[in-house]
């Protein structure tokens, strides 16, 4: 519960995280989202194997964002990463996501795919708030409650003497 | 009584709603192109190739996950949880 008198905007607020409704549909979140990108992993790999040269050529297109030259320069030179990378962490990303193991690590992961996806697709016809931007938020959310927690593998990884010792693991973890 | 229903409806909301996206997904990525719930086309747009799974099936299971979740609500507007009763407080995500 949090009161804060200085905002009479908030009141007593009740969350309940760990209720049963909460935990049910943070982790069903969790897992759709998995779905999601290892879908979209796993089904370059039947196709194509590791050569996704879509993503190079992706990225040279991406001029005149709010990330100036980086993906540009990602594109011209980081093509030996970015071909077998985004079918390879895609499906690794869906994989953790599902299974709820190293869930904020791949959380992050999927943020930064959304952020390209988001800026380089520029489906901003309807504006800026679109269903891109909405799965970097569904990445952002896994990220925020710890969502791997929740009928996930990183509940019981987290219990082990290496992350007790290394708490700061959970930031990867949970 | 009421965790039961409780229990029953997250089980049977999560269960339509996953195994309409994500078994069946698996079934139908897994079988061969397409890997998605549509048909693929040729330049001339005819249809090469159809969805093993018909989308109305895979989107029915997930309506249908949705419409137990409704039920439930439904439920709960006539028959309200105990004021006391599943919330607790607020524990911040670390």
């Amino acid at each position: 519960m949090s009161y804060q008198t200085s905002n009479p905007l908030v009141g007593e607020t009740e969350f309940a995280l760990e209720g049963p409704w909460a935990t049910y549909w943070i982790a069903f979140l969790r897992v759709v989202t998995g779905w999601w990108f290892f879908h979209a992993g796993v089904t370059k790999i039947i196709e194509n194997g590791f050569a996704f040269t879509y993503g190079p050529s992706y990225m040279k297109g991406m001029t005149g964002t709010a990330l100036g030259g980086i993906p540009v320069w990602m594109g011209n030179n980081l093509a030996w990463l970015i071909e077998p990378g985004v079918p390879l962490f895609e499906t690794l990303i869906g994989l953790a996501l599902i299974a709820g193991a190293f869930t904020r690590l791949a959380a992050f992961g999927g943020v930064i795919f959304m952020v390209l996806f988001w800026v380089g697709n520029a489906g901003f016809g309807h504006g800026v708030v679109n269903s891109d931007l909405m799965g970097l938020f569904l990445f952002m959310t896994v990220i925020v409650l710890a969502a791997g927690r929740y009928y996930g593998l990183d509940a019981l990884l987290e219990q082990t003497a290496l992350v007790k010792q290394n708490p700061k693991l959970r930031y990867l973890l949970g | 009584m009421t965790d039961t229903i409780d229990k029953a409806a997250r089980a049977l909301s999560a269960g339509l709603m996953l195994f309409g996206i994500v078994v069946l997904g698996l079934v139908e990525t897994f079988t061969g192109k397409p890997f998605a719930p549509a048909p693929i086309t040729n330049e001339a747009g005819e249809v090469t190739a159809m969805p093993l799974i018909s989308p109305e099936i895979r989107t029915g299971f997930v309506l249908a996950g949705l419409v137990v979740l409704g039920l439930y609500a439904a439920y709960r507007f006539v028959a309200p949880l105990p004021e006391d009763r599943g919330v607790s407080h607020e524990t911040m995500a670390d």
